[in-house]
């Protein structure tokens, strides 16, 4: 009877676990063996998709738009981060202040945020505009209408809107930091950077692998900001993994093919976090 | 001396970096009360002509009514869903001794590593093959329970003395009795970082609403949002303040309910 009561009490999340997140994942590892779309019947072509994708232009310049992405972002997000919530630490006038007002774009929906830096980006838009004023070599047509400048566009606003939110992590990671190493710090007579260098930045070191492994995760799943501003255009620029995903399997319907791309995805993502967390198991343990 | 001046020039560009981080929202708010076309000229922003036109004409359309009202229901049902549902899971993990206790408490955990994005296809043909694509069913079921809130219950239900439910046991009281009337009193503060968090996150959902409807009166806004750009009448006055439909309920919650928020957030960062 007691086992009965304590089945009913886990039933809803094992029915949702089992349904939504197991079972999705063992069913696209088979699917990506297979030619399956919703026409016709499903036959298995074995490795064949894999083979495919590694001589697939459009997924290869998705995938190396990814790479860029994550690569070309995730520097930047995690510096600005931390150089913000170290200076909010230091309790200058107005810090309660900054500290909400940086993270509100952070928790804005992301297809609200890209629909105004689609407009901001635009011919004629504002930063079109201050391109121009300040003699930038600005596209014609706006930012996102040329293949140089459309990627890297997105990118600024990517770094723009997750800043807030790595803010966030970095300074519970700085209150977090044991008071005693603080006045120890302070009694020894080391002034801000001193203190920075010695104690804050070292005793953040798991906080930032953290933030560097889910920012890694969130990244190379980048899709929203992508379908609303650019559909992966002009000529594929934009495109990423995840779009391609969206593309070959849920507007071509080869969703075999695409399974192929997620999984191959899924492993990509797999290793860099184990990697990052083996770091972070090595550098001294979780928080 | 030095250090004040110091304090002061941090205290300025700090604020200039605030501008910087609110400017879009900003711009979206003031665009969405202009009617004149804001393109070329950077100073259109600047006039003073402001008119609430852009707000009556997309409700007067009715689409973006159903749209608003269609992800007002989702997020509030899913909200109760995980209210009840993650409370009744943390208290099994937390206080009941069963076989595979610990796997289950694991698997939250684990499950919070996958990358949500890439089962899109498998997720789309399950949700077909139950009958549920472009149902309500699609945009509540799957989400009625997150790992997260799996995790912030079972840890919270962990750290309470557990002799008022003995006591009601003893009494005589059923398992549901003792959960809902002794248990999830005391997890109020725990209950109210999970309701904001899924509040927002569902709130501002897109993927899975945008591959799992395919008709406008499922749209959720940040679906419907997202259609809107492509229509030839839509200018972009209207469209920002369809955005700020979207954008305010966030950051009101935000600032009401800030320090829910934060320790959301940092409660999965400090897991580690």
């Amino acid at each position: 009877m007691r086992h009965f009561n304590t089945f009913i009490l886990i039933s809803p999340w094992l029915l949702i676990l089992l349904t939504f997140w197991a079972f999705p994942i063992v069913y696209s590892f088979g699917l990506s063996f297979t030619d399956y779309s919703i026409f016709g019947r499903i036959s298995f072509t074995g490795l064949s998709n894999y083979v495919k994708l590694f001589s697939d232009p459009s997924f290869l310049q998705a995938l190396k738009n990814t790479l860029f992405f994550v690569v070309g972002t995730i520097p930047f997000t995690t510096t600005i981060a931390l150089i913000l919530a170290v200076l909010i630490a230091e309790k200058i006038p107005g810090h309660k202040i900054f500290q909400a007002g940086y993270f509100i774009p952070s928790i804005t929906s992301m297809v609200v945020i890209a629909l105004i830096f689609s407009s901001l980006y635009a011919k004629g838009g504002y930063l079109h505009l201050l391109g121009k004023m300040a003699g930038l070599p600005v596209p014609e047509n706006g930012y996102l209408f040329s293949t140089k400048t459309a990627l890297p566009a997105i990118m600024v606003m990517d770094i723009w809107v997750a800043i807030g939110y790595y803010v966030l992590l970095f300074l519970a990671g700085i209150k977090s930091i044991p008071l005693e190493i603080n006045e120890a710090a302070k009694l020894d007579g080391a002034g801000f950077w001193r203190k920075l260098s010695s104690v804050t930045l070292p005793q953040l070191t798991p906080i930032t692998l953290f933030v560097l492994v889910i920012n890694t995760i969130r990244s190379f799943q980048i899709f929203i900001e992508i379908y609303v501003m650019t559909k992966g255009g002009p000529l594929g620029s934009t495109s990423t993994v995840v779009y391609f995903v969206f593309d070959e399997g849920l507007q071509k319907f080869n969703m075999g093919y695409a399974s192929a791309a997620a999984y191959l995805l899924f492993v990509i993502i797999l290793v860099f976090s184990l990697l990052q967390m083996k770091l972070i198991s090595r550098k001294g343990g979780a928080l | 001396m030095s250090k004040g001046i110091g304090r002061i020039t941090l205290t300025v560009i700090m604020s200039l970096v605030l501008v910087g981080m609110l400017f879009p929202l900003i711009y979206m708010f003031v665009v969405s009360l202009k009617t004149s076309n804001i393109f070329g000229d950077i100073t259109a922003m600047l006039s003073a002509s402001f008119s609430l036109k852009n707000y009556i004409q997309i409700f007067s359309r009715g689409v973006i009514t159903r749209f608003v009202f269609n992800s007002v229901l989702v997020a509030i049902v899913v909200t109760m869903g995980n209210i009840i549902f993650c409370s009744m899971t943390g208290y099994a993990l937390a206080r009941k001794k069963f076989f595979g206790n610990r796997f289950l408490f694991i698997s939250a955990t684990a499950v919070l590593m996958i990358p949500q994005h890439v089962v899109i296809i498998p997720v789309y043909i399950l949700i077909s093959k139950l009958g549920m694509h472009n149902t309500y069913w699609a945009l509540i079921l799957p989400w009625l329970v997150n790992p997260l809130g799996v995790f912030l219950m079972r840890q919270y239900i962990s750290n309470l003395p557990d002799d008022c439910e003995q006591s009601a046991r003893i009494d005589g009281a059923g398992e549901f009795t003792i959960l809902f009337k002794i248990v999830m009193p005391m997890c109020k503060p725990a209950l109210a970082v999970l309701a904001v968090q899924v509040f927002l996150t569902n709130w501002n959902s897109f993927l899975y609403p945008f591959i799992l409807t395919s008709s406008p009166k499922l749209y959720t806004l940040p679906v419907g949002l997202s259609m809107m750009q492509g229509l030839q009448q839509m200018d972009i006055g209207q469209l920002m303040a369809g955005s700020t439909i979207a954008a305010l309920p966030v950051i009101i919650v935000f600032l009401f309910f800030q320090r829910q928020i934060t320790e959301g957030i940092t409660a999965g960062a400090l897991r580690g």
